[in-house]
């Protein structure tokens, strides 16, 4: 990459040598050939799903290893994790003790700025989502934290022990507002939560299903936060869960929502908006060969692979069919231009973009899509891009687009300008804006080109291509 | 059969362009536009919503003089009937409120009595919630009443900012939206508009920025991917929206003639964001939070209340004046609240402590005016209190449905019988 022979990978999305596919190849993998060639754009998306994009480094190395061993890449845990995950889990235990969510909040953007396995942190951010729980409602942050770290650990293994694990958690109780769950006064609304977004979904049960699996979950308390089990205050009565009866306790309830086909259903739709698109909602017809391979074990990491893999993953029904999440905004300029970059002071303009970490706006998570956007947060979306690349700014030294540029590419205005389009937009953008952007480049002279360069990355943020993923 | 944007897009006016982004249009045509997608055209129309956090005394706001039980009760802090803003025989406002008395006897305010809610909370997190929420008592409620509204208003096929918090205080709990960022405006200096920059660049480089399919350098929009289309015009929007705001601020019309007072500033940037026809529909301010000051005076009541009211009053009043000066006052509502008024009793250290009914103000070009429903009763307190008589929500509904045209059954979840408050 690098030169300007690499416009050929350019162009939009519609015309293309990217294909359509249908439900029956969809989830089969996809190999390269003939009128699906493998690519700069392909490589780029892919890291812009799995990871939170790429840098040049991992763009060639995808580019040169092709897509399944690229994605073989980004699902194994690199063999160094245990020491990376114990070193951050110990600075996590530090900031947690300060009361405010400002420092595990910072902790947790160097954690996905730093990790050498960017699709666990990524599959973490997603379950943070899909589980809804909220710091505003839990006490303690150290709960908030170990929650987080619960779902670090199963992001990529199994979602029933995953489901278990989180049903153990105080923050999860705290943060649903159920922290008593007495037999004479059954709180509904883990029970409903349980229901509605961590098992079958709306459509599958009733407000009978939620009192009975209420019922279930009664005897769990917070008590000086502390998850205890108050043996006289469960009731042992029969209860009807989603069609089955039994004196059923809260590990029943669970065991009955995972044996509910519509469980696995409900997840595979919700992995699907996360990794391919937020376009439109799959038929249940296209996604149930996924949902019944993922009902035998709950395998989230096969699921996530084989999404990862497939023919659907890189066709134009998920090729920037997402819009950037703030998060994911930022760390698409850190990442590809292999920056770090202060995290205290982000996490709060992140937070006023519409994405608090550790504060979803409600227990449905973050609705994403193009709910993130609107004129003024644009406005915010395209400020912070400016300052993460303006030097001596909020952000210290900042992003230095020229410290990335290959050497031999500096001297080459016009490769230095295809340059940065590689790995901030995979390459991928209208011929005529790629022109334009190039020919402001070359216009310079060598004096000026740092400025020129830095210039070009702010209009390179401000294409729409930018803000989505 | 629900139709894609873009087909509407084409049904409706022909021309993506026209919907592009509403405010580059002429508001003739964007308000045409708007009426098929809308029942009603309140398209236009502006709530601002003032918050005065800590429970403020109503009953020193508009003082009840002619009542024995008021001077009986308020030992201390009793206002003499001299030093009033007379109402009418009965009822006065505070002397700090000289500049609010104007805007009342203009027409330009309305007193809306003894608002609460049934067994109201007298604990401040409680009550603010419940007020917050609009939904009394549901400890799980996820989302704001303003967040609700601004999901609603946001159901348009157009990139549209329905409402902002302008404050310095973290956001209240009210514009919790699931769906939507509502974004916090602390100032609008030039580090805000930083961003503008880059578009601006690219937009000049582009030449055009006006023809029909125009993306903001000239290039055609990407045809087939929604996304991509309304990141486009989103930006647009921004850059258009900052261009015109940016030149609203180097105007700086109006300005000048608010008092040094923080809520002052941040009515004047609200009044500078409407001049700027950014489409934002709901506006949310606070007075009194965040620390030292507040309305919650259980001690020495006497003047921070009455500087409480005065920069409450001052601000207003130059407000409203700004508003009207260019034009705008009939499209704008200010309404304000509180999460509970105070104790008619005294508590025995100059204050008073956390009670019920309180009066709501409304502000504006298009109200009655006057007053609206009775003075609470003094001769029936509970727990030291004057007791409500009318439903916050009442308020809330009639705002939504009647000047905002939103659907106030969706966002509150009931059918709350709505005041004559709009002329």
């Amino acid at each position: 990459m690098g030169g300007t022979n690499q416009a050929s990978a350019g162009g939009d999305s519609r015309d293309s040598s990217y294909w359509e596919v249908d439900a029956d190849g969809a989830w089969a993998a996809y190999q390269p050939g003939g009128g699906r060639p493998w690519d700069l754009r392909g490589a780029a998306h892919l890291y812009r799903r799995a990871a939170f994009g790429a840098n040049r480094g991992e763009l060639q190395q995808a580019l040169a290893d092709g897509p399944q061993a690229a994605v073989t890449r980004l699902v194994r845990s690199p063999g160094e994790m245990a020491e990376f995950q114990r070193a951050f889990d110990q600075y996590d235990r530090a900031a947690e003790s300060s009361g405010s969510d400002d420092g595990p909040r910072a902790w947790w953007l160097r954690r996905m700025i730093e990790t050498p396995h960017p699709l666990q942190e990524k599959m973490t951010l997603f379950w943070h989502s899909h589980f809804g729980i909220s710091r505003a409602r839990v006490t303690t942050g150290r709960l908030m934290v170990r929650l987080i770290h619960v779902l670090r650990g199963q992001s990529l293994g199994h979602y029933g022990e995953m489901l278990a694990a989180v049903l153990r958690e105080p923050a999860l109780f705290l943060g649903l507002s159920a922290d008593a769950n007495r037999k004479a006064l059954p709180n509904d609304r883990v029970a409903r939560q349980l229901l509605a977004q961590y098992g079958p979904g709306p459509e599958a049960f009733d407000e009978g299903d939620v009192c009975e699996t209420a019922r279930a979950l009664t005897g769990w308390f917070v008590l000086r936060d502390e998850l205890r089990f108050v043996e006289r205050e469960h009731d042992t009565g029969v209860k009807r869960i989603l069609g089955q009866s039994g004196p059923w306790t809260s590990e029943d309830a669970l065991r009955i929502v995972l044996q509910h086909p519509a469980t696995a259903l409900n997840i595979v739709r919700r992995v699907y908006r996360w990794l391919i698109s937020e376009t439109g909602e799959p038929e249940t017809r296209w996604i149930e060969p996924l949902a019944a391979s993922f009902r035998k074990d709950y395998d989230i990491g096969r699921l996530v692979e084989t999404m990862l893999r497939s023919n659907c993953f890189f066709s134009p029904q998920a090729y920037r069919q997402r819009v950037k999440s703030p998060v994911e905004l930022a760390l698409s300029l850190i990442r590809p231009l292999e920056g770090n970059v202060p995290t205290l002071g982000l996490g709060g303009v992140l937070a006023e973009l519409g994405q608090n970490l550790f504060r979803p706006p409600t227990v449905k998570g973050w609705l994403g899509g193009r709910h993130w956007l609107n004129p003024v947060a644009m406005m915010e979306r395209v400020q912070l891009a400016m300052a993460l690349l303006t030097p001596g700014g909020a952000y210290g030294a900042g992003l230095d687009p020229l410290a990335v540029v290959p050497r031999h590419d500096v001297a080459d205005p016009a490769a230095g300008a295809q340059f940065l389009l590689n790995v901030l937009l995979g390459g991928d953008v209208p011929e005529e804006v790629r022109e334009r952007l190039c020919r402001r480049a070359t216009e310079s002279d060598a004096a000026e080109l740092p400025g020129r360069l830095r210039e070009l990355a702010q209009d390179i943020v401000t294409l729409p291509e930018f803000q989505l993923a | 059969m629900s139709l894609t944007r873009r087909q509407w897009l084409k049904l409706t006016v022909g021309t993506p362009a026209l919907l592009a982004l509403t405010p580059a249009v002429p508001p003739i045509l964007s308000r045409a536009a708007w009426a098929a997608d809308a029942t009603r055209d309140r398209s236009d129309h502006v709530l601002v919503i003032l918050q005065l956090s800590g429970g403020n005394d109503g009953l020193n706001t508009v003082v009840p003089y002619a009542d024995d039980d008021y001077g009986r009760h308020r030992s201390t802090l009793r206002l003499a009937e001299r030093e009033l803003h007379k109402i009418d025989a009965a009822l006065g406002f505070h002397q700090e409120f000289a500049a609010v008395s104007q805007l009342y006897q203009e027409g330009h305010a309305s007193i809306v009595q003894g608002v609460g809610y049934p067994d109201g909370s007298r604990d401040h997190d409680v009550a603010l919630r419940d007020w917050h929420t609009a939904r009394v008592g549901e400890l799980a409620c996820q989302t704001g009443w303003v967040g609700r509204a601004i999901d609603v208003a946001a159901q348009s096929p157009t990139p549209t900012v329905p409402g902002v918090f302008v404050g310095p205080i973290a956001m209240p709990f009210a514009l919790q939206a699931e769906q939507q960022v509502v974004p916090a405006i602390r100032s609008l200096d030039a580090g805000q508009m930083a961003g503008l920059q880059p578009l601006r660049r690219r937009a000049q480089r582009g030449g055009d920025l006006t023809g029909p399919s125009a993306g903001l350098d000239g290039t055609s929009v990407a045809d087939g991917n929604p996304l991509l289309d309304f990141a486009h015009h989103c930006l647009r929007a921004a850059y258009v929206g900052g261009e015109r705001l940016e030149a609203v601020l180097r105007r700086a019309d109006g300005v000048s003639d608010y008092p040094p007072l923080q809520l002052a500033s941040h009515l004047a940037v609200i009044a500078q964001l409407i001049r700027a026809q950014l489409g934002i529909r709901i506006f949310f301010a606070e007075l009194g939070g965040g620390g030292i000051g507040g309305f919650d005076n259980h001690a020495n009541q006497r003047d921070n209340h009455a500087a409480l009211l005065r920069q409450m009053s001052q601000s207003m009043a130059a407000f409203v004046g700004d508003l009207q000066r260019a034009g705008m006052l009939d499209r704008v509502v200010v309404m304000t609240f509180s999460e509970f008024g105070r104790t008619l009793i005294e508590n025995g250290r100059r204050g008073t402590d956390h009670g019920d009914a309180a009066p709501l103000f409304l502000f504006g070009g298009r109200l009655r005016g006057g007053l609206v429903g009775s003075h609470p009763r003094l001769d029936r307190l509970v727990q030291d209190a004057p007791e409500s008589h009318t439903d916050f929500r009442r308020v809330y509904a009639t705002v939504l449905d009647r000047w905002l045209g939103l659907d106030s059954v969706s966002v509150l979840g009931g059918r709350y019988e709505p005041l004559e408050l709009f002329a």
